[in-house]
């Protein structure tokens, strides 16, 4: 393994702290000036089962866990034997004395010395946060200074207990990682939480969401925050509300967006055909996990793509991105929400269950986030559908003395139906040359596609958070191809991929079926040679996807 | 009245009782703008079927949208400006049918919207089909041997749901529909009125005619509004049940009004700034 990258890996039952052990672990890193990527693997379940934080830390940017961990602390010894045999040479495992004797690594009765204490459970996270201080070589006084801010129940009890750990394990951890300092603290943000702050930075004024792994934290984000931005933010009873609420904020010019994952999306395809008819701009934050139907609930995978491009009956605009990295979610979300304001019409801002739940260190220039800012009516009689040029008819918000109608069925200008045959095909060429126009507009004004160039001429597509392992693979690997990470996916930005279209192109993604491979091919002419696929619904692990990229690669 | 009405072409069956729902709610919307409720303010939404035709036919601002997704619609428009007046259409099959998940979840919330239901007991302009308030035994082409499901009783199963002003109305009596109306509209909270209304091709005005009576008074109760409504006969009219209650956009923020008290870019970008600071 890369001797720049530290690993701390921390594993037991839903309930006992695991994940808080992890974040606290990430924030210890960062405020050695470290940069850091948190894995939270869990199940679906609320107590028992196995979860697991993987943080990683180097003193670059990194953008992927590694599971080869150089201090492994277990919990139970599920999460032992799950974890025991991929251990950084030198590498440390502690497991719980309590559970299981006699095995390799480094026991201490973690259960027993915290049943002692009242909060017997949440003391497990103490010990670990605490041995994780003392092998990387923090000073007492910083280690119970974290203590105290993170765990603020209970403080003297955590420090006796923490006290209690070390004595077991000093001989064979203190300063045994010494960790090296990095240039700066860094704040730690979860892809859902910078896909929130970029829609509120682009001017979100509503949100609804019905409950669904993984979207739901951008729900209880923003739900959190809504005071603070005067935002309306709804759990309402299905996501077919969802996407007709959506519509009818947008109908006020509220800047709205909604989130979901695969099976929600599903109910809320009648509605984003009806936001292409009425020209209702609304942003869909599809995060995907591995389908079809209920499929893996908390886990990740890539294979909605296919749908996300193809949603919805009848001929309108489609919209799909997709950000590759946790900080490329702030801005992305921001333009998205800009963009289908601009062109009236759904967009979706794709994502993962990697993306939107891992924890990164950022560093984010808030103030180049943009600004939803559509074309709006002047003044003189109001028709809500005027014919235009690019097919954008401007808009205008009650209060207004002018009437505006928006209309599902077909309409005429002014949004009353008809079905007389000229006003039909008027305003189907109407909506059709909106597609020509977001297409000029995305060779003017939009980055479109992430290269990253190389020197070896193979070049590695890939897109969403894949993009974040396959980085990381090949600075593990010291692999150098190009990598290209198409931003925007529908329409595909054809024209930016030109170049490589005789070239010797692979693909990595997260599908059993290829689509990211069959939309390349299809949409952009390429030709690819192989694809590495993963889809059990783990994100790559870089040192395994570095292994394959090397042997596609020779 | 005349400034109320669009040039659309009028496709309701001659003698359909829509027209007088038509009338009634224009004149309702006169009658609150001599109370000093401003047309401008009034959105109205509409589902899909006969009753959703009045949304081309009323010169007020709104969105047309999916079959038993009106209410939704209103919803969405009074949670992002509270300052509107939202009526939303619907029928018997569009909101206790496909929508019936969202009229009893609007009702649940109190949601500040006006629900007029255009209850003609049947799936009109799908061809006769009967629907969720339609009377056992209706032959229509999806059940020809007559249909066999107990239908809601619309009022009992708002009342339930938590809807603060219910009310039964007919076509056939304007004046009590346009003032029942102005009633729903100045209620603060969820309003419902089934308006009774006969689709011609189906059934007759005499059916209902012969029928209609009039509540004797307000039952005071929830309780006793839920009795009297299972109790009396379908074609009962008057108000059933009306209640204060804080409407869902109080509860959700208070005074707030997202879309016109919407914070400046700046002052969320400050904010973000910060919040990003580790």
């Amino acid at each position: 393994m890369k001797n720049d990258v530290f690993t701390f890996l921390v594993g037991g039952k839903a309930g006992e702290g695991v994940k808080k052990a992890g974040s606290v672990a990430a924030h210890m890193f960062s405020r050695l000036g470290r940069h850091i990527f948190q894995l939270d693997d869990y199940m679906s379940l609320i107590r028992g089962g196995h979860n697991f934080a993987a943080v990683s830390t180097a003193p670059r940017w990194i953008s992927s866990q590694y599971l080869n961990a150089n201090l492994v602390i277990n919990f139970d010894k599920r999460s032992y034997e799950t974890h025991v045999d991929d251990i950084a040479e030198d590498g440390l495992v502690i497991f719980n004395s309590d559970e299981q004797e006699d095995v390799k690594g480094i026991g201490v009765p973690l259960t027993s010395e915290a049943e002692k204490y009242p909060m017997k459970e949440l003391m497990l996270g103490v010990g670990a946060v605490a041995i994780l201080a003392s092998t990387i070589g923090l000073k007492k006084e910083e280690m119970n200074q974290i203590i105290k801010s993170e765990y603020p129940s209970g403080i003297e009890n955590n420090i006796k207990f923490a006290d209690r750990i070390l004595e077991i394990v000093k001989d064979e951890c203190e300063n045994k990682f010494p960790l090296e300092r990095g240039d700066k603290e860094r704040k730690i943000l979860t892809g859902n939480q910078t896909i929130s702050l970029g829609a509120i930075a682009g001017g979100l004024n509503v949100y609804y969401g019905y409950p669904m792994t993984p979207a739901s934290s951008i729900l209880h984000f923003l739900a959190s925050q809504a005071p603070e931005y005067g935002l309306a933010v709804v759990h309402p009873e299905s996501e077919l509300a969802v996407i007709n609420l959506a519509i009818g904020s947008a109908f006020t010019g509220a800047r709205t967006m909604v989130g979901t994952s695969g099976g929600g999306y599903a109910l809320m395809t009648e509605g984003y055909s009806l936001a292409g008819m009425s020209e209702a701009p609304v942003l869909i934050v599809l995060s995907q996990r591995p389908g079809p139907a209920t499929g893996v609930p908390t886990y990740t995978e890539q294979a909605d793509l296919s749908f996300a491009l193809n949603t919805g009956h009848g001929d309108f605009l489609r919209i799909v991105a997709s950000p590759g990295t946790i900080e490329e979610a702030y801005f992305l979300t921001a333009e998205m929400l800009d963009i289908v304001w601009k062109f009236q019409t759904p967009g979706i801002l794709l994502t993962e269950k990697h993306l939107s739940e891992s924890s990164m260190t950022i560093d984010i220039d808030a103030n180049k986030a943009k600004w939803a800012e559509p074309r709006l009516h002047q003044n003189g009689k109001y028709k809500r559908y005027l014919e235009t040029d690019d097919g954008v008819s401007p808009l205008l918000f009650p209060i207004s003395d002018e009437i505006i109608k928006w209309n599902s069925y077909e309409h005429d200008e002014l949004g009353i139906t008809t079905e007389n045959p000229t006003l039909v095909s008027k305003m189907h060429s109407k909506r059709n040359r909106k597609v020509n126009s977001f297409i000029d507009y995305m060779k003017k004004e939009l980055k479109t596609v992430n290269i990253v160039r190389g020197e070896h001429p193979t070049n590695v597509f890939t897109y969403g958070s894949t993009y974040m392992s396959v980085m990381e693979a090949c600075k593990y690997g010291d692999l150098n191809p190009t990598i290209v990470q198409p931003i925007y996916l529908r329409p595909l930005p054809n024209w930016d991929l030109e170049e490589f279209i005789n070239q010797d192109n692979i693909v990595v993604e997260q599908s059993v079926s290829g689509q990211f491979t069959s939309l390349l091919k299809e949409k952009a002419d390429l030709q690819i040679r192989q694809t590495i696929k993963q889809y059990d619904g783990r994100p790559f692990d870089p040192i395994v996807l570095s292994q394959k990229l090397k042997e596609v690669l020779q | 009245m005349e400034e109320l009405k669009t040039g659309a072409e009028i496709t309701w069956c001659p003698g359909c009782g829509n027209f007088a729902i038509k009338t009634a709610v224009q004149k309702a919307v006169l009658q609150l703008e001599e109370k000093g409720n401003n047309r401008n303010n009034v959105m109205i939404t509409a589902g899909i079927g006969c009753h959703a035709k009045i949304f081309d036919y009323l010169n007020l601002s709104g969105l047309y949208g999916l079959h038993g997704r009106n209410s939704s619609n209103a919803e969405g428009m009074k949670i992002a400006n509270p300052d509107l007046n939202v009526l939303s259409f619907s029928g018997d099959g569009n909101g206790l049918g496909e929508g019936l998940e969202h009229t009893l979840f609007a009702a649940k919330r109190n949601q500040d919207i006006t629900i007029i239901l255009h209850n003609n007991s049947v799936y009109a302009l799908t061809t006769g089909q009967f629907s969720p308030l339609t009377e056992k035994g209706w032959e229509g082409p999806s059940t020809p041997r007559g249909s066999f499901e107990t239908p809601f009783n619309a009022i009992s199963l708002l009342i339930e749901a938590g809807a603060t002003f219910v009310a039964r109305c007919f076509s056939g009596q304007v004046t009590h529909l346009t003032e029942t109306l102005v009633k729903a509209i100045e209620h603060k909270g969820f309003s419902f009125i089934e308006v009774l209304q006969p689709a011609i091709p189906y059934h007759e005005w005499k059916e209902y005619r012969d029928n209609v009576e009039f509540l004797d008074e307000k039952p005071k109760t929830k309780e006793d509004a839920l009795k009297v409504a299972r109790d009396s006969n379908r074609f009962t009219l008057g108000v059933f049940y009306q209640e204060d209650k804080k409407p869902y956009h109080k509860a959700l923020y208070g005074d707030l009004n997202p879309v016109v008290n919407s914070p400046s870019r700046d002052e969320r970008l400050n904010k973000i700034r910060k919040f990003l600071e580790p």
